[in-house]
Formats: structure tokens, sequence, C-alpha cells
């Protein structure tokens, strides 16, 4: 019976309980709408760095982790394998020799780690394949003489094999998106005309558009302009097993671009065959295994431990040790939510207590007639409780309601920050956010609030104590 | 037998410069069934006579027994429920919870007592139709005029059958018809219920309407007087 007259109380004045209710559902879509972008941020960081750049387990000669030298390969691999195709726990896992190499063209070149592949197999474990931008080639597809080689953009870039130039192709697609034509008429001087760094072609650019324009049409116009030069070659050049200088002459198979720019900036893959030959390696010799785990283990440190137990003279290490950043956000984000929405319903605790001595004030007179005629303080105080904890409720609940809308809406469409988010991707961390949000944590959210309901009905409900049945009466 | 006997009772306040001895040395006895007029002039002493008596306010010395069971010997949460069990309280005002029908305002006292909902539902529509609001019972305090609320106040009061009810000038927000109404009504149900009435009140009208009237000046009995039969 309290309950109902304490949920009847709330809407006895509307629109003050609306006001508050409708803050607490602004402030919980907030909440609920930033931990899921959070969360999918998270999310998608911890995707890349395992099915992308390292997999669940990395195995390594631990030697190889102090000095990057080709001869520090894993000693025992068929023993190793043997182990990995019969544990339960492993899905997939990929072999890669591995070899720090100088990348040179005609224009320029670059230091990279040129990675030995299967090319079917690391399917299986690595993304790669996957991100190849369009236009740029295939996966190991082409018909070539030479090994074929996979470069990421940013290599490219390097190598100066990433050029611009304005074509046909370029004008018609900013005038599909409805450049002024004036605008693109403009670029005419430049037409057809090669720049290989994007500074040189960035640089016409501004010598030709305004400010303004660069700022609404530039991003799209460096997207067309961009081409990779077709059927290009690279000369790589290392040390071979045997100390002397190796060269490996490939030719761009495709381009791939993942969301770790420093990954990108350091890996090109290249056929392992092809590579060994090259190195004067052998066949076995492989100098890192990439381990993808079931998804049922969700806690990859025993698999580390006895697979370390077996192989004593190689390195387990997991992808929360390799990429310590997303590691620790995968610990902590949880932590990260709740303060997020603590902070947000602690603000909001405010404008609750007040709404609440607000209408005690208004009630004097009433509870002092309850107390008298026989309601126990117990029950005053957990009625005002109880009418605290609607009210917020209420609002959080409809905040709950919407919040999870607005990430559905947003979950494939994804929120691009390309604008601000430059800094980002070179850490690994992508620029596209695609909100996702867990249902453990509405729950979360719901203790929370009931959590915060409590505390904030206490100065409330202690003002109602505190009154006494015969002076709330007196009727002057 | 004897609902409540007063012994001695002095309430004095000292809150002010001024110490006022708004109750003086007052000994009484209800005896059960009696329906009692508490009269007298503004300030002499009415309400808080019937505060202590109802166990709201504390008695600077003398003794108030309800039952048998001596009042102040009662504290906090014991003191409450022994309201709640044993005495109905009308007030002047305020008697009603605003979001709550006439029915389950009525039912409130029960409810709080942990009565079941069955046989609430069985008493309160026999009150509401002694009090002549059998057709109301679903409406809110506010679209029921004054009387009308004083009258589901009697109601709830009685309810859940108190040792007594105490009502501190019921009618002193009615106009003359409600008023006579509200007394008739509270007449029937002392004589059909046997449940002890103790009022005060300006009203002479209302005074006329006791079978016992008790005056009270500046805190003192004035006179207390017994009518045979009534009017
Ligand atoms: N809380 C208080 N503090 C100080 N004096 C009080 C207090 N309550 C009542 N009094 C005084 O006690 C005396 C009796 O007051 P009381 O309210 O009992 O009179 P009453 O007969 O009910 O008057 P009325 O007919 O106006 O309701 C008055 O002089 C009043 O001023
Ligand atoms: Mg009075």
């Amino acid at each position: 019976m309290i309950t109902s007259i304490a949920w009847k109380n709330v809407w006895r004045n509307k629109s003050r309980s609306l006001v508050v209710i409708i803050a607490v559902t602004l402030g919980t879509v907030a909440g609920v709408f930033v931990a899921g972008m959070l969360n999918g941020w998270v999310a998608q960081r911890i995707n890349d760095v395992i099915f992308t750049e390292l997999g669940h387990v990395k195995i390594q000669n631990p030697d190889y982790l102090v000095n990057e030298q080709a001869s520090h390969y894993i000693a025992n691999i068929s023993e190793l394998e043997q182990y990995l195709k019969h544990s339960k726990d492993v899905v997939a896992y990929a072999k890669r020799s591995k070899i720090m190499a100088m990348a040179s063209t005609a224009r320029g070149n670059s230091g990279i780690m040129l990675k030995g592949i299967d090319i079917e197999n690391e399917k299986n474990v690595s993304g790669v394949y996957k991100q190849l931008l369009p236009g740029s080639g295939s996966y190991f597809e082409e018909n070539s003489r030479l090994p074929l080689v996979l470069i990421s953009s940013k290599t490219a870039e390097q190598l100066r094999l990433k050029n611009y130039r304005i074509s046909n192709h370029t004008t018609d697609s900013l005038s599909m998106l409805n450049v002024p034509q004036e605008t693109i008429s403009k670029l005419t001087p430049i037409k057809d005309e090669r720049f290989i760094t994007r500074k040189k072609f960035e640089s016409a650019i501004k010598g030709l558009w305004s400010d303004s324009e660069i700022r609404s049409y530039g991003p799209h116009l460096m997207n067309t302009a961009a081409y990779f030069q077709p059927n290009a070659k690279i000369t790589f050049s290392f040390t071979k097993a045997n100390g002397q200088i190796g060269y490996l002459t490939c030719r761009v198979s495709g381009v791939f671009k993942t969301s770790n720019n420093l990954f990108d900036q350091t890996s090109a893959f290249v056929n392992h065959t092809d590579l060994i030959n090259a190195a004067g390696l052998q066949p076995d010799q492989f100098h890192e295994i990439s381990v993808i785990l079931n998804p049922s283990v969700k806690d990859i440190d025993p698999f580390i431990k006895s697979s370390s137990n077996q192989f004593k003279n190689l390195s387990f290490l997991s992808w929360k040790v390799l990429a310590p950043d997303a590691g620790l956000m995968a610990d902590f984000i949880q932590v990260y939510y709740y303060l997020i929405m603590g902070i947000i319903f602690f603000a909001l605790a405010f404008g609750i207590i007040n709404t609440m001595l607000m209408a005690i004030l208004e009630r004097v007179k009433e509870l002092g007639m309850l107390m008298a005629i026989g309601m126990k303080r117990k029950q005053v105080f957990s009625m005002i409780m109880l009418e605290t904890i609607f009210l917020t409720l209420c609002g959080s609940m409809v905040g709950m309601v919407l919040g999870g809308l607005l990430i559905k809406i947003t979950e494939h469409t994804g929120l691009n920050f390309s604008s601000v988010a430059e800094g980002f991707e070179s850490v690994g961390w992508a620029a596209t956010v695609y909100p996702a949000i867990d249902l453990s944590f509405f729950f979360g959210i719901i203790i929370l609030v009931v959590i915060v309901a409590v505390l904030s009905s206490i100065i409330p409900a202690r003002k109602a104590l505190k009154l006494k049945p015969i002076e709330a009466l007196r009727t002057e | 037998m004897k609902v409540i006997e007063i012994n001695k009772l002095n309430k004095i306040y000292n809150e002010s410069e001024v110490k006022v001895h708004a109750v003086n040395n007052v000994t009484f006895d209800i005896e059960e069934g009696e329906f009692t007029a508490i009269v007298g002039p503004s300030g002499s002493g009415k309400t808080t006579l019937l505060n202590m008596i109802g166990g709201l306010d504390i008695p600077t010395s003398g003794e108030v027994m309800v039952g048998g069971s001596l009042m102040s010997s009662l504290k906090g949460a014991d003191l409450t429920d022994f309201r709640l069990h044993n005495i109905g309280f009308v007030f002047q005002a305020y008697n009603l919870i605003p979001v709550l029908s006439a029915k389950e305002n009525t039912e409130f006292v029960m409810r709080l007592q942990g009565k079941s909902k069955k046989v609430c539902d069985a008493r309160t529509k026999e009150l509401l139709k002694a009090v002549g609001l059998g057709e109301r019972m679903n409406a809110r305090p506010a679209k029921l005029s004054g009387g009308q609320q004083q009258r589901v106040a009697v109601a709830r009061a009685l309810a859940s059958k108190p040792k007594f009810v105490l009502a501190d000038e019921p009618t002193a927000n009615l106009d003359s018809k409600s008023t006579e109404t509200l007394l008739d009504i509270m007449e029937k149900l002392n004589r059909e219920e046997n449940i002890t009435f103790i009022f005060s009140t300006h009203d002479a009208r209302v005074v006329k309407k006791a079978r016992r009237v008790i005056t009270l000046e500046d805190g003192k009995i004035l006179s207390d007087v017994r009518k045979n039969g009534g009017e």
C-alpha cells in the first residue's frame, strides 16, 4: 500500500516530476550512449588487435624478443605444431618467418618487417586479406613472374607509390557530390598531372582552392584523386642467414589499411617460400606463431601457463601483454562505464534531492496527519524513499530505452570521427566507432540508479522524520 | 467501563517569556460509549487537552490512562502503534491523503494495521454507506465537498473500531448544514457501534448534540454536565 501511495505521489505535481524525469532521462541517454561508444571502440580495437595484428597468443623464440635476428627461429616447431593441433583451446594458428628489410623503389625507401606467410592459412588467423583498399589489387592473385608482396597504404605513401591525379573520374565524382561547377573548374590547370606525394598535391590544391572549399571538399578530393601505381615493383634488401646481403624484388599485389598505423607501417607480407629462398632460410624456420583460441576460452592465462610448462624454451605472450593499451582497456572498461554513469547521476542527485525536499515541504501537514493516525516513522521514511526511487527509475528507464535505441541505430552505420581521429589511428584506435553495449550494463545502471535514489532520498526523508505530528498539524 | 481516566493533568508552555498554563490540573473520566463535547473559548486549552489524550503531546505532569494503560509510559514507535490500534482521529483539516480515493482513505488505518483486503473492503463499504457516501467511494478528496471530506475522515477514524475517537473541531470549516449532517452521522455511529466520541467545538449547535459537555476556561474545568437522553 505504501508502495502504491509513493507511486501516486510521484505524479502529484506532474510538471515538477517531469522536469526531474526528463533530466534523468537525458543524463541516462548521454551516459548509455557514451558508454556504448566507448565500449564499441574498445571492442573494435580488441578485435583488431586479436584478429588482424596479433592473435590471442604469440609464440616466439625468447631470443627473438631481444634481438630480431633471422637465426632466432622457433626450434622444435613440429613438436609445437602437434601440441597446437591437439589442443582443444586452439582454433587456428599461423606460422610466419620474419626478416627486417629495407624496402626501396625508384623514389623512396622505408624500413619494414617482411613477413613470410602461408597465404591460405594466414586467412584463418589474420583479417588483413579483408582490408585491402579497393582498386589497389588483390590478395596474392595477380599474375606475375615476380614474387608478390602485400604492403600497407602507409608504406605505399612512403615509397611514393601512392600518387595523386585529377582525372575525369575525379571531377565526375566531385560533381556527383554536388560540388559547385565553379569550384571543380578551378582544378583544370592541374588536370591529369601526377603528384607523387600527398604534400605536393595538397600544396597544389591550396593554390587553387579557397580555405573554405578545402574544408568542405578537400577530404573527398584526396580520396578520389589518390591512386596506387599499377604494377609497382619494390626491392627488399636484408641480411641473409649467412651474413651476406640478400635481395628480393617483388611486385605489389595489393595495398591494405588496418586501423593501426603502426602495424601498417611496419608490416609487409610475402609468401613464406619466396622469403626463405631469398634469405637462405630452411623451410621449417619460422619466427612466430599466432594462435587463435576458442571463443569459449575467457581467460587466456591458463593456456599460456600450461603451454609454457610444456615448451620451456619458447615464449608465449598474450595479446594483452603485446598490446598493453588494449589489454588495459579490456580489463578496466567496466570501471569507466560506471564512472561515467556515476558522475552523471551524482550531478542529477542534486536535482532529485531538491525536488523531493520541495515535495515534502508542501506536504508537512499531510505527513503530520499520517504520523498522528499511526503511520510509523519507518513507513514514512520508506514512502519518501520509494517516491525518490520511482522518480529516478522512471527517467532512467526511458533513458535506457532511448540510449539503447540510439546505439541500435548507429551500431552498423558507425560514427565517423576521422576529422579528429588522425591521432588515434596512428596508435591503432579506429576513427569510425560502432557503438555496442552489453545487456549486463543496463542491469548495472538499474542497480546504480537505485543506489543513487536511496542515497539522495536520505536527506529529504530525514527531513520528514524530524516533523512532529502536532506541530505539523497545527492550523494557523 | 472507563475508557479514559485523566488525573491531575497539567500542561505548561515555557517557550515564551510568560508561562502559559494551557491545561491546569484537569481530572475526569470518560465512560465507554459516551458522546462528549469539550467546549470553551479560544485558547482555553481544548486542543492541548485532546492532544495529550491522543498521545500526540506530552503532559507536564499528571496522567492519562487509556483502557487501563498509562499513556506516558509509551514512547516512539510503541506510542505510534498504540494510536494506530486504539484511537481514531478526526482533525479540523488535512485529514485525507489527496492521491487516494474516499474508499482507500477510509481503509488506510486498517491497512496500516495489516488487516486483509477482504475485511477492509466490507467494512469500508458499510461505513461509507453509513456516512452517506456510498456513491462517491472512488472519488478523490479534491472532488468532494468539505463536509464530505470530514465524513470520510469520520469513517476512517471508526473503520478499525478504536477504543475512542478524538475529533478536534471537526466542524470548524463547515457550513451549518454540513455541520448538522456530520454531527448526526457521528451521533448515529456512536449509538450503533457504541464507539466513544470526544470532540471539541466552539459551535453552540454542536454542543446541543452532545450528551456530555465539559467546559474549559483558562485550562481549568469550569463545568461537566451530563444530559440524559441526548438533546
Ligand atoms: N506550542 C505551544 N507553545 C506555546 N503556547 C501554546 C502552544 N500551543 C498552545 N499554546 C497556548 O496554550 C493555550 C491553549 O491553547 P489551545 O490551542 O489548546 O486552545 P484551544 O482551546 O484549542 O483554542 P482554539 O479554540 O482557538 O483552538 C493558548 O493560550 C495557546 O496560546
Ligand atoms: Mg484548538
